[in-house]
């Protein structure tokens, strides 16, 4: 089943929710998808509703229970379920409230990236010539510059707040999005439902919201969810270089950064927060796997 | 074209198959930093683990001592003329690395050089109350200081190497910077950058020839490798040991530890601008901080109080003092004597490449909460940092100094407002801190210092924390003492006995 | 022929040009290294003398154009913390990266190619479950963490591999290997969906009806179709792995070009920073144009030296 058949027997339902029952009726089938998804929206309810069960501040010190091991290991107490870090504060809060912030940050920069890519993209493969010279000329410029560098220098000079940090990453991210919509506009562009509305005489706005973006939203969703685990890593690598969201706010991240100078006493400290993204990104991948078999099996997934 | 790939790949598989294997020679030691030197010009440079280096290779006219003393060096003897002169007599013996002799020309040609403009050294400030050198003879000099200047001799110990003229005449100063002609015990044999500095024992060095012929330096910037490194026995001694790693190093068969300078890490506050042109609320700081607990908790008790600015085991410190005690209720009493009763805000700075020094400032941040002042902490960026430093804009900064044995050597800089007056000028401090350089009679002198720390303790430009014993990691089969004054000098470095 | 290389000329130039431009400015938004080059004691005058001498008080596209001369007579400064020509520091340690860089490629390549080929084989069989599994955890992996726990394991536990440094082939299995995991795990599931891809495309499926043996469809047909699109991500993949590495190079002190960039941003070592990231899009661009000319020999059909548009 194509999406493009769905949307023209369905145009009286808004695009998102026509997407969203196309996506679920043929997710239902995909056992990785089911798995990954489930997975997915039990970290996003923990990350939500984890004050409801459990509520320890992640910030408080408790200086002479420093690097408590967790529980079950000679020397825990149920006090600190998973152990305390370097400055006695509680990890599995610290784990709790860092996926507020961690999921936080890649979500939003996730979205940074794909409305300004669609976006680009959108106008550049649709208007076509010299509108589309000037994005993909400027799309290559951003494609080979060091992104790492790029990030640096910008968090350098702009010190390394959570809103930087979501812009930063959105910006070096949107090149993906604006290459990939602009090819799927190409192509749509030659479609005959698409020449049929313009020959009817709709408006480039109407044209271009109605038909072609319901009908590129699916690889980019495919490309957001894998993106998104990207970005979890790269805000671990930039709190490695001492780069991250600035404390005391926890980000798993920079829990891990911190946490690798105890790796020989505390394995906790890097072995916890590492198994939550690790986790993380396993339901967030194999939900994005799931998806793309799902929408369209001959998307190319290019970028990794 | 398919065959001029199938090249190209061969070519590339070639190249990585084709390193040769280091062979270490045996009667080689090799050390790790935290960085590779900037450049091996010591008079060039004021960090640490570029000076590390060039220490080996350069000499200076005296060897400074633990106690703030001085021996000699190039110098053979040295006679105080009177308060501002000095007559120093050289050796006979020693040599540059080219074989040329070290002359009473190459001494006043050091002196002039680093003073230039055109060299722009970073260290020239701190030679800045001398005048002059003269040449007497081939092997003398006179040396003058502008107003009497105690510690002078052990300054130039520290911060005057002595450099050939005609090999930097020749050179240029850039290449002299990577081709460094020194009087020390070790010669540049090759510096590979970003990998290491090759060093070789100077065959005609004048002194005790060096136990090792090779000295290597290497730089590893991750700690948790630098450790790893010294705990396999690829390096020998290792700079750069964050506390919780310390035990590891006791603990294992392998290597060992050895004292070196101590950190003094110090919360600057901002005297110029409320909240804390206030002196009570700069008091109300130091009594809400619980050193105690940090020290016990961080450094397992080694930390030493501070109890003022002149660290206690710097000459000059005031034996009386005890440091501010941990009393948040006097801290809220004083606060709220400055108008503060409903608490405060306030910013905390703190360099971002000084990774232990976060969890410092997340604990002052917790505990000064206690009291009602409310902190949010700024992690910066070292250039960032340093910026709004000069530019007065932090208004409570973390930073720190090491604890040298000569008071003149940090406090002077720090505080007086000659040097540097962005958050602090006092003009009581600045007339002593001039007299505590002018008084030559070591006791007198102490008591000038006693009175500084007591004026600095009562105003308190600083919370005052702690001093943390730094330490190198050293594999057991190497014999070395650390140096107070941090520098990894591999002059008295030989092969253990057992 | 001639056309096509003016045009990628072109190109080339007008997107180094543009980085020059942005990193330019960039880096003089975060401020002055003067104040950083000197000590804390050092007067007025002495910083005024200094901001002088190095051209620090022109007006910023004056200093844009200094360096854009500098560009076209091959002198691109002095490094300000060093001293010495930046190039000079830059090709000093390049050799380290594109070999840290080629090695990954060619770990991540040489495992993941047969893995992904396989798994499309035998889509569904307990190996191709297996081996996306693999791949999946090998994407959940952040580079530094993953290099310390080799670290521990292969040098300070089983005593295997140095710790850090280049110079044997030793030195550089960890980097490597800490690097190219992820790129494995990436390559794996590319080269997999792209295989199932071609094998059911129609000539495939005539190929095998024409009753050729299915190492040959697989090895001759397939494989070499396939071929393209990993070939366009590795070339990609290569240009960021050269200036992303740094976070592996600190962990294993490797003296590659993303440290010393990223200590040049620190120090504010602007004609070092300038440099440093000219080369890297630079060879960026020439990595991808490679990629193009490949796709010739590859797929004949594949008109690169077309009219038609470019990326």
């Amino acid at each position: 089943m194509s999406i493009s058949d769905t949307s023209r027997a369905r145009t009286s339902l808004p695009p998102g929710i026509r997407l969203a029952i196309a996506t679920g009726r043929s997710l239902g089938g995909h056992t990785s998808a089911v798995i990954g998804g489930t997975l997915v929206v039990l970290i996003a309810l923990t990350a939500i509703f984890f004050p409801l069960f459990y509520q320890v501040d992640p910030l408080e010190q408790d200086l002479l229970s420093r690097l408590t091991p967790p529980v079950w290991q000679e020397g825990g107490s149920w006090a600190y379920p998973l152990g305390t870090d370097n400055l006695g504060r509680d990890v599995l809060a610290r784990i709790l409230y860092g996926s507020r912030v961690s999921l936080s940050i890649a979500t939003a920069a996730v979205a940074v990236a794909v409305s300004a890519g669609t976006l680009l993209g959108l106008v550049a493969g649709y208007f076509g010539g010299r509108l589309d010279n000037v994005v993909m000329r400027v799309a290559d410029v951003f494609l080979a510059y060091p992104f790492m560098l790029l990030t640096i220098s910008v968090i350098a000079v702009l010190g390394g707040s959570l809103i930087n940090l979501v812009i930063v990453l959105g910006l070096a991210d949107w090149v993906v999005y604006a290459r990939t919509v602009r090819g799927s506009v190409l192509s749509l562009k030659q479609r005959e439902f698409v020449e049929a509305s313009r020959a009817l005489g709709a408006r480039h706005r109407r044209l271009i919201f109605r038909h072609i973006l319901p009908n590129i939203l699916s690889p980019v969703l495919v490309l957001a969810t894998v993106r998104i685990a990207n970005i979890i890593i790269w805000e671990s690598g930039l709190s490695f270089l001492g780069m991250g969201v600035p404390p005391p706010d926890p980000t798993w991240g920079r829990m891990l950064a911190e946490g690798r100078a105890y790796i020989s006493q505390a394995w906790w400290l890097v072995t916890l927060p590492g198994l939550a993204i690790m986790i993380t990104i396993l339901a967030i991948n194999l939900f994005g796997d799931g998806l793309r078999d799902a929408l369209d099996p001959r998307i190319r997934k290019t970028a990794g | 074209m398919r065959m001029k790939l199938a090249g190209v790949a061969l070519a590339a598989l070639m190249g990585i198959a084709a390193w040769s294997p280091s062979a270490l020679a045996d009667n080689t030691l090799v050390v790790a930093q935290e960085a590779e030197p900037v450049g091996l010009d010591l008079m060039r440079s004021s960090i640490q683990t570029t000076m590390s280096v060039s220490y080996n290779i350069h000499d200076t006219l005296f060897r400074p001592q633990g106690d703030a003393s001085i021996r000699p060096a190039l110098a053979k003897t040295w006679k105080q003329l009177d308060d501002r002169t000095w007559r120093v007599t050289l050796r006979e013996d020693a040599t540059f690395h080219d074989g040329t002799p070290v002359t009473a020309e190459a001494v006043k040609f050091s002196f002039n050089r680093i003073m230039s403009d055109a060299l722009n050294s970073p260290n020239r400030g701190k030679l800045s109350a001398f005048d002059k050198v003269e040449v007497v003879d081939d092997r003398t000099v006179r040396i003058s200081t502008k107003e009497p200047y105690a510690p002078g001799l052990y300054m130039l110990a520290y911060y005057l190497p002595i450099v050939p003229p005609h090999a930097v005449k020749e050179m240029g100063d850039e290449q002299y910077n990577v081709d460094p002609v020194g009087s020390g015990p070790y010669r540049l044999e090759e510096w590979k950058k970003g990998q290491e500095v090759v060093l070789k024992a100077y065959d005609d060095y004048y002194g005790p020839k060096p136990a090792y012929d090779t000295v290597t330096f290497r730089s590893i910037p991750e700690p948790e490798a630098r450790v790893a490194a010294l705990l396999t026995g690829e390096v020998d001694v290792i700079s750069g040991i964050a506390y919780h790693q310390r035990e590891r190093i006791r603990k294992s068969d392998n290597a060992h530890l050895t004292d070196q300078m101590g950190v003094m890490p110090y919360l600057g506050l901002n005297t110029y601008e409320a909240p804390f042109d206030d002196k009570r609320v700069r008091q109300a700081v130091n009594y809400a901080i619980n050193r105690k607990l940090i020290v016990d908790a961080l450094f397992d008790g080694e930390a030493i109080l501070a109890e003022g600015v002149i660290s206690p085991r710097t000459f000059g410190a005031a034996p009386d003092l005890e440091p501010y005690p941990y009393d948040p209720d006097k801290a809220k009493q004083l606060l709220k004597e400055a108008g503060h009763g409903d608490g405060l805000q306030a910013r905390l700075a703190y360099p971002t490449y000084m990774t232990q020094i976060q969890q410092q400032a997340e604990i002052i941040q917790a505990q000064l909460a206690k009291v009602g002042i409310d902190v949010k902490l700024e992690p910066f960026e070292r250039a960032v940092m340093w910026d709004r430093y000069k530019a007065q804009k932090h208004q409570m900064y973390i930073y720190w100094w090491d604890d040298a044995p000569e008071p003149d050597r940090y406090v002077y800089p720090l505080l007086h407002s000659e040097s540097r007056d962005y958050y602090y000028k006092n003009p009581e401090v600045d007339k002593l801190l001039d007299k505590g350089r002018r008084t030559l009679d070591r006791e007198a002198r102490a008591k000038v210092y006693h009175e500084v720390d007591h004026v600095l303790y009562e105003d308190a430009p600083w919370a005052f924390l702690y001093i943390i014993p730094d330490v190198f990691g050293v594999a057991n089969d190497v014999d070395y003492e650390g140096r107070r004054d941090g520098f990894l000098d591999m002059r008295s470095a030989k092969p253990s006995s057992n | 022929m001639a056309r096509f290389f003016l045009r990628r000329l072109r190109h080339t130039v007008f997107v180094l040009f543009a980085i020059s431009l942005i990193s330019f400015f960039f880096i003089h938004l975060s401020g002055d290294p003067v104040m950083l080059m000197l000590p804390a004691d050092a007067s007025a005058e002495q910083i005024e003398a200094m901001r002088e001498r190095l051209g620090f008080d022109d007006p910023l596209h004056v200093q844009y154009l200094r360096f854009l001369g500098g560009v076209l007579t091959g002198d691109l400064g002095n490094s300000l913390y060093y001293h010495v020509p930046v190039m000079e520091l830059v090709l000093d340690r390049l050799p380290a990266s594109l070999e840290l860089a080629l090695a990954a490629m060619a770990v991540a390549l040489l495992v993941a190619i047969p893995v992904g080929v396989l798994s499309a084989v035998k889509r569904g069989s307990l190996i191709d479950f297996g081996s996306m599994l693999g791949a999946l955890f090998g994407l959940s992996m952040p580079h530094f963490w993953l290099g310390i726990m080799m670290m521990l394991l292969f040098s300070v536990t089983l005593g295997w591999l140095p710790t850090s440094g280049r110079g044997t082939l030793a030195h550089l299995v960890m980097p490597a290997t800490a690097l190219g995991v992820s790129l494995m795990a990436m390559f794996a599931r590319l080269t997999r969906s792209v295989m199932l891809e071609v094998l059911s495309l129609d000539y495939v499926r005539t190929a095998r009806a024409k009753g050729l043996s299915e190492a040959l469809v697989i090895g001759q047909h397939a494989f070499k179709n396939a071929l393209i699109p990993i070939v366009t991500v590795a070339g990609m993949e290569f240009g960021f792995l050269l200036g992303g590495t740094v976070v592996i190079e600190t962990v294993f002190g490797w003296p590659g070009l993303g440290r010393l960039v990223v200590e040049a941003i620190f120090n504010r070592d602007y004609p070092l920073v300038q440099a440093s990231v000219l080369v890297l899009a630079m060879i960026f661009v020439l990595v991808n144009l490679a990629v193009d000319l490949i796709y010739g020999c590859l797929d004949p059909q594949i008109r690169v030296f077309d009219e038609g548009e470019m990326k």
